[in-house]
């Protein structure tokens, strides 16, 4: 299977969410999801900035066992946009599946997400929530950095989502990812 | 009403207004946007983070050790007022001549008071304890967090609900 009939795939099963799209198509319905999509991400964004901004150095006289509580939060906030998201899918597939700005937020959060798995996987997690030391493990620093620009990369593509919208394709995509909508013959 | 169209069309054909608005380049309408996302998920998403430590969450944190964050959250402030400015200055017609436009001000205008309300009672004394909160600091922390969402809510609406876009196009 190419990453273009993965495309083609992702394009038919989101748009099978039909009454979440005809929920968006009502006169408030996209700009609601929207507004859930914008909340969770400060949510989201606020809560990991200031766990990063700690493991790098940032209030040190807050245990990082105790902070780490907080970042229930930030798994809220991700649901929210999430949720929210998969409804712009689902409403508007073709939008997003060959949209080059889309190809790289979703790059962003693939590496935000083994980002902060590694982080647990590594055993840093577990010395910064058990151990509880006032400083973070030198190597922490690096998760913290990492996370920051992903999460940032995340932001900034979402937003150009729009300055990037696919045309119909003149032809065949021979690109390894497809960023324009094939019609149903060029699939 | 004549005037003030005047005004707002004289700044819609200067040569900032004019770049910000129609140039293609990265720098400008995208990357102000792009600012004003970042700069917002500092605010209020830094706003959240404290208000929910008055409001209980994470109870273990010391109230005076989240001063740091404060400043962070100031700095997501600024870098929206100026990205604001520029967005403002690229279509100040449509968001001058929408209602829902002066309602976002005035839910981060509350917003901000709040949380600097918050920070003087809270976040600056270091003897502050939990038992010692007065019922006001929670109310602050809820107004602080129902503001700051009523805000981004109104901010998302400005798309939907402008009925002017230029004044040259009158």
């Amino acid at each position: 299977m190419t990453l273009v009939t993965l495309q083609a795939w992702l394009v038919r099963t989101f748009a099978r969410g039909t009454v979440a799209a005809a929920f968006m198509r009502t006169h408030w319905g996209w700009p609601a999801a929207e507004s859930v999509h914008f909340i969770g991400l400060s949510l989201l964004f606020g809560t990991i900035v200031v766990w990063d901004l700690r493991l790098l150095g940032v209030g040190k006289r807050i245990p990082l066992a105790a902070l780490h509580v907080l970042l229930r939060w930030t798994g809220i906030g991700f649901a929210l946009s999430a949720g929210s998201g998969v409804m712009f899918l689902m409403t508007e597939p073709t939008e997003y599946i060959y949209n080059p700005s889309f190809h790289f937020k979703m790059v962003c959060l693939a590496i935000a997400g083994v980002n902060a798995l590694a982080f647990y996987a590594t055993g840093y997690g577990r010395a910064v929530t058990h151990g509880a030391p006032e400083v973070a493990p030198r190597n922490a620093k690096l998760f913290a950095v990492i996370s920051l620009l992903a999460w940032l990369g995340v932001i900034v593509f979402g937003r150009l989502l729009t300055f990037y919208r696919p045309a119909w394709c003149d032809e065949k995509p021979t690109t390894v990812v497809a960023r324009c909508v094939p019609s149903r013959s060029q699939q | 009403m004549a005037a003030l169209f005047a005004v707002l069309g004289s700044i819609e054909s200067s040569a900032l207004s004019t770049w910000l608005r129609e140039s293609p380049s990265l720098l400008a309408f995208p990357l102000m946007l792009s600012v004003h996302a970042i700069g917002m998920g500092l605010a209020a998403g830094i706003n959240a983070a404290v208000a929910l430590r008055v409001l209980g969450v994470a109870p273990a944190v010391p109230l005076d050790g989240m001063q740091p964050f404060l400043r962070v959250m100031w700095a997501g402030f600024w870098m929206n007022a100026a990205s604001g400015i520029a967005l403002l200055i690229a279509y100040p017609t449509k968001a001058l001549t929408n209602p829902d436009f002066y309602l976002k001000l005035t839910l981060i205008a509350l917003a901000l008071a709040s949380v600097r309300a918050l920070d003087r009672r809270v976040f600056r004394t270091s003897a502050a304890r939990e038992a010692a909160l007065e019922p006001v600091v929670r109310r602050l922390a809820i107004a602080s967090l129902t503001c700051w969402a009523g805000a981004i809510i109104a901010g998302r609406l400005l798309a939907y609900t402008y009925t002017q876009l230029l004044a040259s196009w009158r």
